[in-house]
C-alpha cells in the first residue's frame, strides 16, 4: 500500500491532524527540519481536546526557534503540566470506568431474585464451589452472561476505536462496514451446516470477517480508498451478509428463537464459560497487538506522509490494525452476535471523557460498560425487558451515530 | 444577416428518438412481464404440467388440489407481487427523481422498516388487524420516517447529501427494526406471526390481494402523471419556478406519492428493500432520463424483479422458499455496492 492508501475527506484530515498539520506547516515555511516525533506525537490531541482549543500544539514549534533557556524551560514545564493534567484525567475516568463496571459486575449476577440461595452463598457459587441450584444459576448462567457480556463489549470497544482511529472516519466501524455482519455469517454457516466442527464457531467468524474486510477494500478502491465510499460498500454487504444469514436460518431444519437473536441481532442469553474463554483469549491478543502497535499509530495519526517520513511502515501498521480489529469484533460475535452500535459509540464516548491521547485504551472500559449496562436493563428493565441485548444498543447508539452525522466538526475520534 | 432573413441557418429540430426507443422499451417491458407471469403461475414447489395449467386456468370452477393451488395461491400472489413490485418501482424513481441521490430506495432510506414499525406497534399495542388498518398505520410511519431521513439527511456533515441520506437511512432503519424486535419479542406466538414484517415475504399473502390493490393502484395512477413535474423538478428549483411550477407544492405532492406507494407495498407484503433501486436504474439505464417514460418502465422493472424474485426464491430450496426480501437483498445488494463505487458518488 503506498501512501494515498486511504484519502480521507479534506475536512476530516484537516480535523484530524489539526495540530500536527499546523506545526508541520509552520516548520515548512521557516525552513526547518520537521519537528521530533515525540513532541508531535501527543499534538492532535492537543489541537482536539476540548480543554486546550488549538493553543498549545502550535505555540511550541512557533516559539522554539527563539526559544532559550528561560523560555525553553517554561514551555517544556506548561506541556509537562498539560501532559500530567490529560495523565490524571485518563486515570480517573479509567478508575470511574472501572468502579461503574464492578457494580455493573455485581448488579447483572445479583438481580432478578436470589430467592432459594443464601446470600453467603452467592460469592462461593460464583466461583464454582457450591452445587445444586446456586451452582446452576450464579456460576452457570448468570456470572458467564455477565463476564461474556463484558469481555464482548471491551472487544466491540477496542475494534471499534481501533477502526476509528486507522480509517479516520468516526462512521467506519466494525458493525456499520458490515464486519460483524460478516463474522454472524461465518458463524451461523458453521453452525448450520458443520455444526461438528470444534472450534468452529470462532474461526469462521474470524474468516468471515477476514474475507469481508478484504472484500470492502478490494471493492472500495478506485485508485485509492475514500472512506465515504468504505462505508457505503461496507453498508451494501453488511446487507448481503445479514440476507445471508436468514437464508441460512430458512435452512436450519430447526431454528430456535433465541438462535436467531443472537446471529441476527446480537445478545448475551445463554452464554457460557467456554464464550468466556474464547472472548478472553481474543480480548488478550487483540489488546496486546494494540499496545505493540499504539506508537505507530500515533505517527499514523499524523497523515501518511508525515509518518512515511518517521520511519512508520504504513501499509502494513494498517493492514496489521485492520486485521485486529476485525478479529476482535469477530471474535466477539462469535459469542454474542452482531450486537450493534457499539464499536462506534465507544471510541468517540472515550475521547469526550478523557480527550483523544488514550481514546483506543479507554474505548475498552467504555464499551464494556455499554453492554453490560445494555445487558442489564435487557434483562431486568422495566416495559422493555427480557429484550436481546442489542435491540437496547441500537436504540442508545442509532441516535449517537445521527449525532455524529448531524455536529459541525467531525472533532471526536480516537 | 439581417433579423428579418429566414433562420435557413437553425439547427433542425431535434428528432423524436423518444418514441421509437420508448416503443422498444415497452414491448420488452410488456415481454418480460409475461414472461415472469408465466413463470410465476407455472412454477412452485408442486410441479403442475403446463398443459394441466391451460387446462385449470381455462376451466377455473374445478376442485382437485391443483385447481386450488393455482387459484388460490399462485395467481393471487403473482398479482400481488406484480402491484408491490411496480409500487416500490416507482416509489424508487420518484424518491430518486426528488432527491437526485442514486442510492435512494424505500428500503435503503428506512421508510419502509419505519411502516412495518407502526404496523406492528398497530398490532400490537391497538389489536389492529386487515390490511386496510395496516396501510393506514404504515402510511403514518412512513411519512413519518421520512421526513425524519429527509431532515437528518439534510443536516449531515458528510461531505455529500447522497451519503448523509443514506447514513440517516440506515440509522432510522436501526432503530425501527429494533422497536420492532422489542415489541414482538416476548411472545413466541407474535414474533412467529409478525417475522414477516422484518423480512418481506409474499407466502401466504394471497387473502390480502383484494384489500391491498386499491391503494396500490390509487398511488400507481397518482404517480404516472408526476413524470413531467419531476422533469421540471430536475432542472433546479429556480428553473423550475421560472417555467411555472410551484415547486414546493410539486416537491411535496411527489413525496407523498412516493410514501403512499412504499406504505401500500409495506402494508401488503411487509419491507422489501433494493426493488426501488435496481428498478430505477434499470429503467434510466433503457429509457435515458426522461421521466415520463423511466417512471412507468421503472414501476414494469420492479413488477418483474420481484416476480422474479418470488419465483426463484420458490425454486431455490428443494423444502419450503426464501423469503422475497432475502432475495431481493442478494439481487440489489451487488447493484447498491457498484453504484457506491461510481467516482462521481462519493463527492457531490
Amino acid at each position: 500500500m503506498t501512501d494515498k492508501t486511504i484519502k480521507t475527506d479534506e475536512a476530516d484530515q484537516a480535523d484530524k491532524a489539526d495540530g500536527a498539520g499546523q506545526a508541520a506547516e509552520t516548520g515548512g515555511a521557516d525552513a526547518r527540519p520537521a519537528p521530533p516525533p515525540y513532541s508531535v506525537c501527543p499534538a492532535p490531541g492537543d489541537a482536539a481536546a476540548p480543554t486546550t482549543p488549538g493553543g498549545p500544539a502550535t505555540d511550541p514549534t512557533r516559539a522554539e526557534p527563539d526559544a532559550t533557556g528561560p523560555a525553553r524551560a517554561e514551555l517544556l514545564g506548561r506541556l509537562r503540566r498539560t501532559y500530567r493534567a490529560r495523565s490524571r484525567r485518563v486515570t480517573l475516568t479509567a478508575v470511574v470506568l472501572g468502579l461503574l463496571l464492578a457494580g455493573l459486575l455485581v448488579a447483572s449476577v445479583l438481580l432478578g431474585g436470589l430467592r432459594r440461595i443464601e446470600p453467603g452463598d452467592v460469592l462461593p457459587a460464583a466461583l464454582g464451589l457450591r452445587d445444586g441450584v446456586a451452582d446452576y444459576t450464579i456460576h452457570r448462567i448468570r456470572v458467564p452472561r455477565a463476564l461474556a457480556a463484558l469481555l464482548a463489549g471491551a472487544l466491540f470497544g477496542l475494534s471499534g476505536a481501533l477502526y476509528q482511529r486507522v480509517v479516520r472516519n468516526p462512521l467506519a466501524t466494525p458493525d456499520i462496514v458490515g464486519i460483524s455482519a460478516g463474522a454472524s455469517a461465518g458463524a451461523t454457516t458453521v453452525l448450520v451446516l458443520l455444526p461438528a466442527l470444534p472450534l468452529g464457531t470462532p474461526l469462521a467468524a474470524v474468516a468471515g470477517a477476514f474475507l469481508l474486510v478484504g472484500a470492502i477494500h478490494a471493492l472500495s478502491w478506485r485508485g485509492g480508498v475514500d472512506t465515504y465510499r468504505l462505508v457505503l460498500v461496507g453498508i451494501g454487504l453488511s446487507a448481503v451478509c445479514s440476507a445471508y444469514t436468514n437464508y441460512l436460518f430458512t435452512l436450519a431444519e430447526e431454528h430456535t428463537l433465541a438462535a436467531m437473536m443472537r446471529w441476527t441481532i446480537g445478545s448475551v442469553n445463554g452464554a457460557d464459560w467456554a464464550g468466556v474463554t474464547t472472548l478472553a483469549w481474543g480480548l488478550a491478543v487483540c489488546g496486546a497487538g494494540t499496545a505493540l502497535l499504539s506508537r505507530r499509530l500515533d505517527c499514523l495519526a499524523l497523515g501518511d506522509e508525515f509518518a512515511t517520513g518517521l520511519g512508520t511502515p504504513v501499509g502494513l501498521t494498517r493492514t496489521t490494525a485492520l486485521l485486529l480489529g476485525a478479529a476482535g469484533a469477530a471474535l466477539a460475535t462469535s459469542v454474542v452476535g452482531p450486537v450493534g452500535f457499539v464499536s462506534l459509540i465507544s471510541g468517540p464516548i472515550a475521547v469526550r471523557l478523557a480527550g483523544p491521547s488514550r481514546a483506543v485504551a479507554l474505548a475498552v472500559p467504555v464499551g464494556a460498560v455499554i453492554v453490560l449496562g445494555a445487558d442489564v436493563l435487557a434483562q431486568h428493565a422495566p416495559l422493555v425487558s427480557p429484550v436481546p441485548t442489542g435491540v437496547l444498543t441500537a436504540l442508545l447508539g442509532a441516535p449517537y451515530f445521527v449525532w455524529l452525522l448531524l455536529r459541525r466538526r467531525q472533532e471526536a475520534t480516537p | 444577416m439581417s433579423d428579418s432573413s429566414p433562420p435557413v441557418s437553425a439547427p433542425p429540430p431535434p428528432v423524436r428518438t423518444g418514441f421509437s426507443r420508448g416503443t422498444a422499451v415497452s414491448v420488452l417491458a410488456v415481454a418480460a412481464l409475461a414472461a415472469v407471469v408465466v413463470a410465476s403461475v407455472g412454477l412452485g414447489a408442486r410441479d403442475i404440467a403446463p398443459l394441466e395449467i391451460v387446462r385449470i386456468l381455462a376451466h377455473p370452477g374445478g376442485s382437485g388440489y391443483e385447481t386450488h393451488v393455482l387459484w388460490a395461491e399462485r395467481i393471487p400472489r403473482t398479482l400481488l407481487g406484480l402491484a408491490v413490485g411496480a409500487a416500490l418501482g416507482g416509489s424508487g424513481m420518484i424518491m430518486q427523481g426528488l432527491t437526485m441521490n442514486p442510492l435512494a430506495d424505500p428500503g435503503v432510506l428506512g421508510i419502509e422498516q419505519g411502516a412495518s414499525m407502526f404496523v406492528v406497534l398497530g398490532i400490537v399495542c391497538f389489536g389492529i388487524t386487515g390490511v386496510r388498518g395496516y396501510f393506514w398505520l404504515a402510511l403514518v410511519g412512513a411519512a413519518v420516517t421520512a421526513v425524519l431521513v429527509h431532515l437528518i439527511g439534510l443536516r449531515a456533515t458528510t461531505g455529500s447529501s447522497t451519503i448523509g441520506l443514506v447514513l440517516a437511512g440506515v440509522a432510522v432503519a436501526a432503530v425501527m427494526s429494533s422497536l420492532i424486535t422489542l415489541l414482538v419479542v416476548r411472545d413466541e406466538a407474535v414474533y412467529a406471526h409478525l417475522r414477516f414484517w422484518s423480512v418481506g415475504q409474499l407466502t401466504g399473502r394471497a387473502g390480502v390481494l383484494s384489500q391491498a390493490v386499491p391503494f396500490m393502484a390509487a398511488g400507481l395512477l397518482l404517480a404516472l402523471p408526476l413524470g413531467r413535474t419531476l422533469n421540471l423538478l430536475g432542472l433546479g428549483d429556480d428553473a423550475a419556478r421560472g417555467l411555472g411550477v410551484r415547486v414546493e407544492r410539486a416537491r411535496l405532492a411527489a413525496a407523498a406519492v412516493a410514501v403512499l406507494l412504499c406504505a401500500a407495498a409495506t402494508a401488503a407484503v411487509g419491507p422489501v428493500a433494493f426493488v426501488g433501486l435496481v428498478a430505477a436504474h434499470c429503467a434510466r439505464l433503457l429509457t435515458g432520463a426522461d421521466h415520463r417514460w423511466s417512471l412507468p418502465v421503472s414501476m414494469a422493472c420492479g413488477a418483474v424483479l420481484l416476480l422474479a424474485a418470488d419465483t426463484a426464491g420458490r425454486l431455490v430450496l428443494d423444502q419450503g422458499e426464501v423469503q422475497v426480501g432475502i432475495m431481493t437483498a442478494a439481487v440489489g445488494t451487488p447493484f447498491f455496492v457498484w453504484l457506491a463505487r461510481r467516482r462521481d458518488l462519493v463527492r457531490v
